[in-house]
């Protein structure tokens, strides 16, 4: 398939070539940075189907001459920049405005855009495709680790959740294109079933107004969006390829996209397959991943006014547990720590997944369809359906590790009309209903007893966001008000077991501002306040039972009522121009009612041995820190960044630290971006040559008792990396390529947050080669 | 508006199934250790836990054995938490001899335990075992079961526990006195 799409892709190019008869078209134009309006210099202009191209001068313009008659396409890219690629059909001279969005768009300014995203006014960031493509081998916690405000909550090499300003799980909502992810998203050893390769954008919100998203959260959204298919009669696409040493892995992600004006779609697929992770000197036995994703993306208008959407995507995965790791009681736990290397390591790497793994897959289908009612007017309807199917499987007596220990199925439906009204005072309000009904039941399969019952539950909410820009003040309101209900069978501890039936109801009220204030042309003063209330969800309340990955009877408690947060977040922003930006975020969050496993004073006997035992309880809590980043461009081919992120979090009542909260960490990089291209071999060209050296320094959580952990938090560590990154131009094509260095120094650490640090070291050094070809 | 009235209708209308309340597979609820000399009692060290992990507290019964004296022992553990359908577990245990292995400790001076019986490979199980007292006392025997453990490692055939990796399934004291 491929290959014949490449010989089309020649044959198209050649007869580009012969057509061309008078070649004395110029294109000229300019280039601006669509964050701040100003030029951009030093702008790479590459046209694809004569290789040839030029760069912007100082005021950012460009010119390009002896152009044929014919269909070009001209990529644009800038030093740290996403490239943007634009389609033209060359009739006579042309003149071409470009917008670029700076790399200053991570730190959120490319939200300027408010009529696209409509969260412009909180403080967010923003991972560009670009970086998602050089980073295929990741999953979605790998790709925005490195970002401030984030970290990641691990269990092991292969699993990981996302935390925002110290929320995961029940508190922080993912929504992928539109619809919020349904999952088991409770389990701290459940990563988010999503693909981020078959996004264009991944979107971190980090404010305290997430109105329009509900879905629990108390302020923080994780948004993945797939961008509209571009105006382009071409079929075009992409084949991602990357290996990594570590892992031995092989990654493939294939898209493939085609506007016609009847239909337009987009296809995206991901192969992923990795064997044992490696410490700095051992194996990580059963740690491999393998991974099938699909995706397609369907748009169709009618007019100008009505647009409909259609995204499907099939996530699938099986995933190794270090085999170390999993345990029966707090002795193996306590003689796995006095371990240096993990019980069953071996000496050879292995592609094998046996128990414990997990299998799990994620499907959706999404329609949406918007109306224009007028200039002012919009409506919009969602419609999605989800289905998530996790099974577990331990280590079982009798031939029973065939048989998953906790197998769930998950079916939702997700309902969403929203109401956009541009009013004549400048006010723009919105309004929207959102429904969302699961099911959840356990599979008899596992022959024991259930962690989480079966239940359905609805989630109802009403929402209104009005928003103004006035002058040097943008003002933004909403308010947010959900009712849930759950239905529950809840299996007994009795003597047989019998079933027995709870119904609960929960209102939550979600009420959120925020103000910026433009305090010059290139300085803003953003503030959002938000007050949300989340109720506890149904492993809160109902679970019981040992806790395998770190021994201990956790019972959930019917008792628990809702809990309540109030947010505030400052972030001052400085972007003098397209070379220096700078911005700071402070947070606070206070918590009423706050939710977490309390240390029981007992323990509790068992067949097993002795078990600490944890419950649900309720407390005041607040968490509070600093994001701070910056990037400055010298001579338009050296690039700085520098990211710190400082978190702390307290138990208020009793007075001491919350635990599991990310340690305070630096992440600094430099590039250098090589401005002249470099001839390989005769017709063959290196363009655009950039070497980044960057390193990550995660310090101690010092932030905790050491009566709160089993083992004292693991020292600051260094992490060094390396990329080499080219674009390689031959006569008709291009192939872009990196070579990536992760853990230079194949140092040995412990990360805080990963579950497994009990047992066994992190990732060492590990190289990726990738290649990525457009066309 | 539509999606509301469908809202309320799901609302309204939705009962969640009764959950499957089926026998639970791979429970142990309860261990019997007895022990048997010629010329003193029968001993039966015994671990009750019907309602599993968690919930109520668990049955414990220690023993008196005689000084000087050698038991032979045997070790039975049992599903009972439905009392209508008892699962003799040791037999699953046996079927899969070379993953298991009992290990003993006991605090009580001059007790000792050997095993007697052997798996395929010629490895110790633990199922049945010897226990020798010496001179009067009174302490604990610690009673494990590990699944999966490494029966080639240093010295975990002599019954060490140290370098046998694998598991815990079982994990119970009992209080002992020897007279």
């Amino acid at each position: 398939m491929l290959n014949r799409l490449f010989k089309l892709f020649l044959l198209f190019s050649a007869i580009l070539s012969v057509k061309a008869q008078d070649c004395t078209y110029s294109i000229e134009g300019s280039v601006f940075d669509l964050g701040t309006h100003l030029p951009l210099s030093d702008v790479n202009i590459f046209v694809t189907e004569t290789s040839n191209g030029c760069c912007t001068d100082e005021r950012g313009l460009f010119s390009l001459y002896n152009l044929c008659e014919g269909e070009y396409h001209i990529v644009f890219s800038h030093i740290g920049c996403e490239p943007k690629k634009f389609h033209i059909n060359l009739t006579q001279d042309t003149v071409l405005h470009i917008d670029l969005s700076h790399t200053i768009s991570s730190l959120g300014i490319v939200h300027l855009d408010e009529q696209k995203t409509g969260h412009i006014n909180q403080p967010s960031l923003s991972i560009s495709k670009k970086t998602i493509e050089e980073n295929l081998t990741k999953n979605l916690g790998g790709l925005i680790e490195n970002e401030t405000g984030v970290s990641l909550l691990k269990s092991g090499s292969s699993l990981s959740k996302p935390i925002v300003h110290g929320l995961f799980g029940n508190r922080l909502s993912i929504i992928n294109n539109g619809i919020i992810q349904s999952g088991q998203q409770w389990g701290k050893d459940h990563a988010p079933e999503i693909d981020p390769l078959s996004s264009n954008r991944i979107t971190i919100i980090k404010g305290a107004n997430a109105i329009g998203y509900g879905g629990g959260n108390l302020g923080s959204v994780i948004l993945m969006e797939s961008k509209k298919i571009a105006h382009e009669p071409h079929l075009h696409g992409y084949v991602n390829y990357a290996f990594e040493t570590n892992g031995r892995g092989n990654n493939l992600n294939i898209q493939l996209e085609k506007y016609t004006p009847k239909l337009a779609w987009r296809i995206n697929g991901t192969l992923k397959k990795y064997g044992d992770k490696k410490t700095s000197d051992y194996y990580l036995r059963n740690t491999g991943v393998e991974e099938a994703n699909f995706s397609i993306q369907l748009e169709k208008s009618w007019g100008e006014r009505f647009f409909l959407n259609f995204y499907g995507s099939t996530f699938n995965t099986n995933l190794g547990v270090l085999r170390g790791a999993h345990i029966g009681n707090l002795t193996d736990l306590k003689r796995g720590l006095s371990r240096d290397v993990p019980f069953f390591t071996e000496e050879d790497f292995s592609y094998k997944i046996n128990a414990p793994m997990q299998k799990v897959a994620h499907h959706l289908a999404k329609l949406d369809a918007t109306y224009l009612i007028n200039e002012d007017e919009e409506l919009k309807f969602i419609i999605a359906a989800q289905q998530n199917n996790r099974k577990e499987f331990d280590i079982r007596r009798g031939g029973r590790s065939d048989l998953p220990m906790l197998s769930l199925l998950q079916n939702t439906l997700n309902t969403e009309v929203k109401y956009t009204r541009k009013m004549k005072n400048s006010w723009k309000l919105t309004l929207g209903n959102q429904n969302i009904i699961s099911d959840n039941t356990n599979n008899p399969e596992t022959k024991t007893s259930p962690l989480i019952p079966d239940y359905i539950s609805f989630k109802g909410g009403l929402f209104g966001v009005a928003s103004k820009k006035k002058g040097f003040l943008l003002i933004n309101m909403g308010l947010r008000y959900d009712i849930e209900n759950q239905n529950i069978v809840a299996i007994q501890n009795t003597i047989p077991r019998t079933s027995k039936r709870f119904r609960n109801n929960f209102h939550n009220l979600s009420a959120a501002s925020s103000f910026k204030f433009d305090l010059s042309k290139n300085q803003s003063l953003l503030f959002n306040t938000g007050y949300a209330t989340r109720n506890p969800g149904i492993n809160e309340l109902f679970s019981s039972g040992v806790h395998q990955g770190v021994s201990a009877i956790e019972d959930g408690n019917i008792h628990l009522k809702t809990e309540k947060a109030f947010k505030n977040t400052l972030e001052y922003k400085w972007v003098p121009s397209t070379k220096f930006s700078l911005s700071a975020l402070a947070f606070h969050q206070s918590f009423e009612n706050y939710i977490f496993l309390k240390p029981q004073n007992e323990m509790k006997l068992t067949i097993r041995g002795a078990f600490p035992y944890f419950k649900y309880e309720q407390t005041h809590a607040r968490i509070y820190g600093f994001d701070f980043s910056s990037e400055i461009t010298i001579r338009n081919s050296i690039q700085g960044i520098i990211r710190y992120s400082f978190l702390r979090g307290k138990d208020t009542s009793n007075n001491e630290p919350l635990i599991s909260l990310p340690s305070n960490n630096l992440f600094t990089s430099l590039k250098y971006q090589f401005d002249r291209s470099i001839n390989l071999f005769e017709n063959v060209r290196a363009e655009e040559f950039e070497i980044d050296i960057n390193n990550k320094t995660v310090f101690k959580q010092n932030n905790i008792l050491s009566t709160q952990d089993y083992s004292p938090a693991p020292s600051t560590y260094n992490l060094l990396g390396l990329k080499v990154s080219s674009r390689l131009v031959f006569p008709n094509h291009y192939l872009n390529c990196f070579i990536k260095i992760e853990n230079l120094f194949n140092t040995k650490y412990r990360e805080y947050l990963n579950r497994h640090r009990y047992f066994a070291d992190d990732i060492g050094l590990s190289a990726t080669l990738g290649l990525n070809f457009k066309f | 508006m539509a999606s509301v009235a469908l809202g309320a209708l799901i609302f309204s209308s939705c009962e969640k199934d009764h959950a499957h309340v089926h026998n639970e597979h791979e429970v142990m609820t309860t261990l019997t250790f007895t022990l048997t000399a010629e010329g003193a009692d029968t001993v039966a060290l015994r671990f009750i836990d019907l309602d599993g992990e968690g919930g109520n507290e668990p049955t414990i019964t220690g023993g008196t054995l005689k000084a000087n004296t050698t038991y032979a022992g045997s070790i039975e553990i049992l599903n009972e938490s439905n009392p209508e359908d008892v699962e003799d577990v040791t037999l699953e245990i046996l079927e899969e001899d070379e993953d298991h292995q009992f290990f003993f400790t006991s605090t009580v001076d001059g007790l000792t335990l050997t095993y007697t019986d052997q798996d395929a490979d010629g490895k110790p199980i633990g199922q049945t075992n010897e226990l020798k007292t010496g001179d009067a006392g009174s302490g604990t025997i610690l009673v494990t079961l590990l699944h999966e453990p490494n029966k080639s490692g240093a010295n975990v055939s002599t019954g060490d526990i140290a370098n046998a990796g694998g598991e815990t399934d079982i994990e119970v004291t009992f209080d002992v006195n020897v007279e």
